[in-house]
C-alpha cells in the first residue's frame, strides 16, 4: 500500500520535472504569452493587452526594422520593455527631441538597435537611453490575442516619418 | 537556459588567469547560469556575457565596477566614467589585448550570461575561480549600499 503511494508520488514528480523542462525550453526558444502594460505603444498596443511573442527571430538574428520587440530594460535587467525597432545597426536615426528646433541624426552602432514606442509623446525609449544592444532583445511580438475586438496581427507603425532612408 | 555549461575561452585577453599558455592550449571553464539569475555579481567575478558589438558572440571578462562606481579608464573616450544604473564595467586581465569596457563602455546587466566558477581542464590547472579585483583596477569611488 505504502509502496504504491510512493511509486505514484515519484512518477508524478518525474512527469512534473519533464513538463517543467519542456515548458521552459518552449518559452525560452519558441515563444510565450505576454501581458503588456503602459501607454508607450498606443494605439498599436494598449494597457493590459495580451500578445504572443515569438523567440525564434532573435535566435536566428532576423529581427527587422518595424518589428515590435520585447527586450530587457537597459537600466534594469529585471524588467522588460516593449517597443518598435526604428533602426538596425548602421541605420540613420533622428536623435533630437521633439522640442529641438534643429534635428540631429546619428547612426546606430554595430550590435545595437534603436527602439521607439508608437506613442512618441509618452514613451521612454532610445531617444532617452540611447541605442539598445541586440543581445537584450528577448522576443518579437507578432500577434495580439486580447482584447478580442483587436485580435490579429499587429499594425505597422503610425510613425512612418521616424524611419529614415539613407 | 538555467544550469551549467562548459566553455572554452579563446584568446589572450584574460591572461594570466585564463589561457596562460601557448595559443594551442586553451583552458576549459565551467559556467554557472543559475548563480546570476538575479543579476547579483561581485567586483572581481569572471563572467561571460553577450558581446555588445556582436550578439552572436559571447565574451569572458572580469567585473571591475558595479552601478554607481566611478572607474578610471584605460584608453576609453572619457578618462573617468560613472557606471549607470543597471550596468557594469568589465575588463580582461591582459590590458591592451582585450576588447572590453575600455572599448565599448559600460555594459547592461541584461547581457550577462553566466559566472565562470571553475577551470576544469587541463588537469594541472584545475581550480575554483575566486572573485579577485586587481588592486590597481579598484574603482575610485565604490557605490556603498
Amino acid at each position: 500500500m505504502l509502496r504504491d503511494v510512493m511509486g505514484k508520488t515519484f512518477r508524478l514528480l518525474g512527469y512534473t520535472i519533464q513538463y517543467g523542462c519542456i515548458a521552459h525550453c518552449a518559452f525560452e526558444y519558441l515563444g510565450g504569452i505576454v501581458v503588456c502594460s503602459g501607454p508607450s505603444m498606443e494605439p498599436t498596443i494598449q494597457n493590459s493587452d495580451i500578445v504572443f511573442s515569438e523567440n525564434l527571430s532573435r535566435h536566428f538574428y532576423c529581427i527587422q526594422k518595424g518589428d515590435i520587440v520585447i527586450a530587457k530594460s537597459p537600466n534594469d535587467p529585471k524588467s522588460n520593455i516593449c517597443k518598435r525597432v526604428i533602426g538596425l545597426e548602421g541605420d540613420k536615426v533622428c536623435i533630437s527631441s521633439p522640442s529641438d528646433f534643429r534635428k540631429s541624426h546619428s547612426y546606430v552602432p554595430k550590435g545595437h538597435v534603436w527602439l521607439e514606442g508608437d506613442n512618441l509623446r509618452n514613451s521612454t525609449d532610445s531617444r532617452c537611453y540611447g541605442p539598445v544592444p541586440y543581445g537584450l532583445i528577448r522576443g518579437r511580438i507578432c500577434f495580439k490575442i486580447w482584447p478580442l475586438n483587436d485580435f490579429g496581427f499587429l499594425r505597422a507603425s503610425p510613425n512612418g516619418h521616424r524611419f529614415l532612408n539613407d | 537556459f538555467k544550469g551549467f555549461v562548459i566553455a572554452v575561452p579563446v584568446g589572450a585577453s584574460m591572461q594570466p588567469s585564463l589561457n596562460p599558455g601557448e595559443r594551442q592550449v586553451s583552458d576549459v571553464v565551467l559556467l554557472n547560469h543559475w548563480s546570476i539569475r538575479n543579476y547579483e555579481v561581485q567586483r572581481g567575478d569572471i563572467v561571460s556575457l553577450v558581446s555588445p558589438k556582436n550578439p552572436e558572440q559571447k565574451i569572458i571578462k572580469r567585473v571591475i565596477a558595479l552601478e554607481g562606481d566611478i572607474v578610471k579608464t584605460i584608453g576609453y573616450k572619457n578618462k573617468y566614467v560613472k557606471i549607470p544604473d543597471g550596468h557594469i564595467w568589465v575588463e580582461g586581465d591582459h590590458h591592451g589585448h582585450s576588447f572590453d569596457s575600455n572599448a565599448f563602455g559600460p555594459v547592461s546587466l541584461g547581457l550577462l550570461h553566466a559566472r565562470a566558477t571553475h577551470i576544469l581542464w587541463p588537469p594541472r590547472r584545475w581550480q575554483k575561480l575566486q572573485p579577485m579585483l586587481p588592486p590597481e583596477r579598484t574603482p575610485l569611488h565604490s557605490n556603498q549600499e
